[in-house]
């Protein structure tokens, strides 16, 4: 990343900014879902999944709550590791 | 039988009280006969925007306490003979009235009237659920901010709960400049974010403060582009195809320096 690339970059405008925003935060008001909640949650799927499957790394999932289109939704994704043996 | 239509908004001051003056009077001057109700108990202002707080002699607690018929309590409006205003007790609070009392207030109401409009409080405890309460359909009012938006959609879930659904929206106080900087959320995104079709946008009107400070809707002034958006809403309300446009700046600009001559032609 030069330092033109940097000078001549534009700010997002901040509509933008403000929609990204509120559609992240309205996913969060609607399913009443604390941030400590989602942690949790994430935890307990970590358990469940290495269940059936020991090789992943309980550090790579990602559980996230987003708008994506026109819905709502709770998003795991869950990185394979190639079995060494 | 009249609509009871309620028009409310979660987060206080975006236009809930300017909405209802402006689309009651719009509907009324259509022919429709109109009631508007204040149910802000203890502020009362629908009264004071619509110009007729020197008449007031009883309100919608005496009414619900029996101390006066509503014919008594209802009060016609200084130019439209079918435009009435039920208005708030000043003195009491939200808990004077219950969500059976508004019920049993609408249904009284009904044969009279065409249009019922409720002018809702902000927030979402009892106020807010007495004034859904004999509503048959629900407006709500944003203005294109984080705040306004977040506290509409939390009242969307809310109506929907209560049955009253589903609301539509109208968007208030939208400043097309803004929007065509990309520095304010447009009507698209106000309703892709929400996720609920939309009634109509009002843009923001230096008009607003003249013709409330004298107590008069500014769907009676005919250069007030707020004015004309509450037409719109009152017609798509009545059931009339109008398509909702969005002012662009060509447009209001043009409309600006010509429409003395050409006749105005942005529409909301
Ligand atoms: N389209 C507009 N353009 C300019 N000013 C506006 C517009 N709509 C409303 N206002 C102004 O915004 C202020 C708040 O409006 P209003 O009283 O109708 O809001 P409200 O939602 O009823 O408030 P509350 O929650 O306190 O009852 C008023 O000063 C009003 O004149
Ligand atoms: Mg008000």
């Amino acid at each position: 990343m030069s330092f033109f690339d940097d000078l001549f970059r534009r700010k997002p405008a901040s509509a933008q900014i403000a929609k990204e925003r509120l559609l992240t935060v309205l996913v969060h008001d609607r399913v009443k879902l604390t941030p400590e909640d989602l942690a949790e949650l994430k935890r307990e799927l970590a358990v469940l999944i290495q269940r059936y499957i020991p090789s992943v790394n309980p550090d790579d999932i990602e559980v996230s709550l987003l708008r994506e289109d026109t819905s709502d939704r709770l998003k795991a994704d869950v990185p394979l590791r190639r079995a060494l043996d | 039988m009249a609509r009871v239509i309620t028009i409310t908004s979660g987060k206080g001051g975006v236009g809930k009280t300017t909405t209802t003056a402006n689309l009651g009077t719009a509907l009324a001057m259509h022919g429709s006969r109109v009631a508007t109700i204040d149910a802000d108990i203890g502020l009362r202002n629908l009264d004071v925007v619509m110009g007729l707080e020197n008449r007031i002699v009883y309100d919608l607690v005496d009414v619900v306490e029996g101390r006066a018929r509503l014919r008594q309590a209802l009060i016609k409006d200084k130019r439209l003979p079918e435009l009435y205003l039920l208005p708030a007790a000043q003195t009491r609070d939200k808990d004077a009235v219950t969500a059976a009392d508004m019920i049993n207030l609408t249904n009284e109401m009904r044969s009279e009237f065409d249009f019922i409009l409720i002018d809702c409080p902000a927030g979402i405890e009892t106020g807010f659920r007495n004034a859904i309460a004999g509503a048959d359909e629900v407006l709500i009012v944003t203005t294109p901010e984080v705040s306004a938006v977040r506290d509409a959609d939390r009242v969307v879930g809310l109506v929907e709960a209560a049955e009253k659904g589903p609301a539509r929206l109208i968007i208030n106080r939208l400043n097309q400049r803004l929007v065509s900087r990309g520095e304010m959320l447009s009507m698209d995104e106000v309703v892709e974010i929400l996720a609920v079709d939309p009634l109509g946008v009002v843009p923001e009107d230096e008009l607003i403060v003249s013709t409330t400070n004298r107590g008069e809707a500014a769907v009676f002034n005919p250069s007030s582009y707020a004015g004309r958006a509450y037409i719109n809403i009152a017609r798509r309300l009545n059931g009339e195809n109008i398509p909702i446009m969005e002012l662009t700046e060509q447009t209001n600009l043009m409309d600006r320096l010509f429409g003395g001559l050409f006749g105005r032609r942005a529409r909301t």
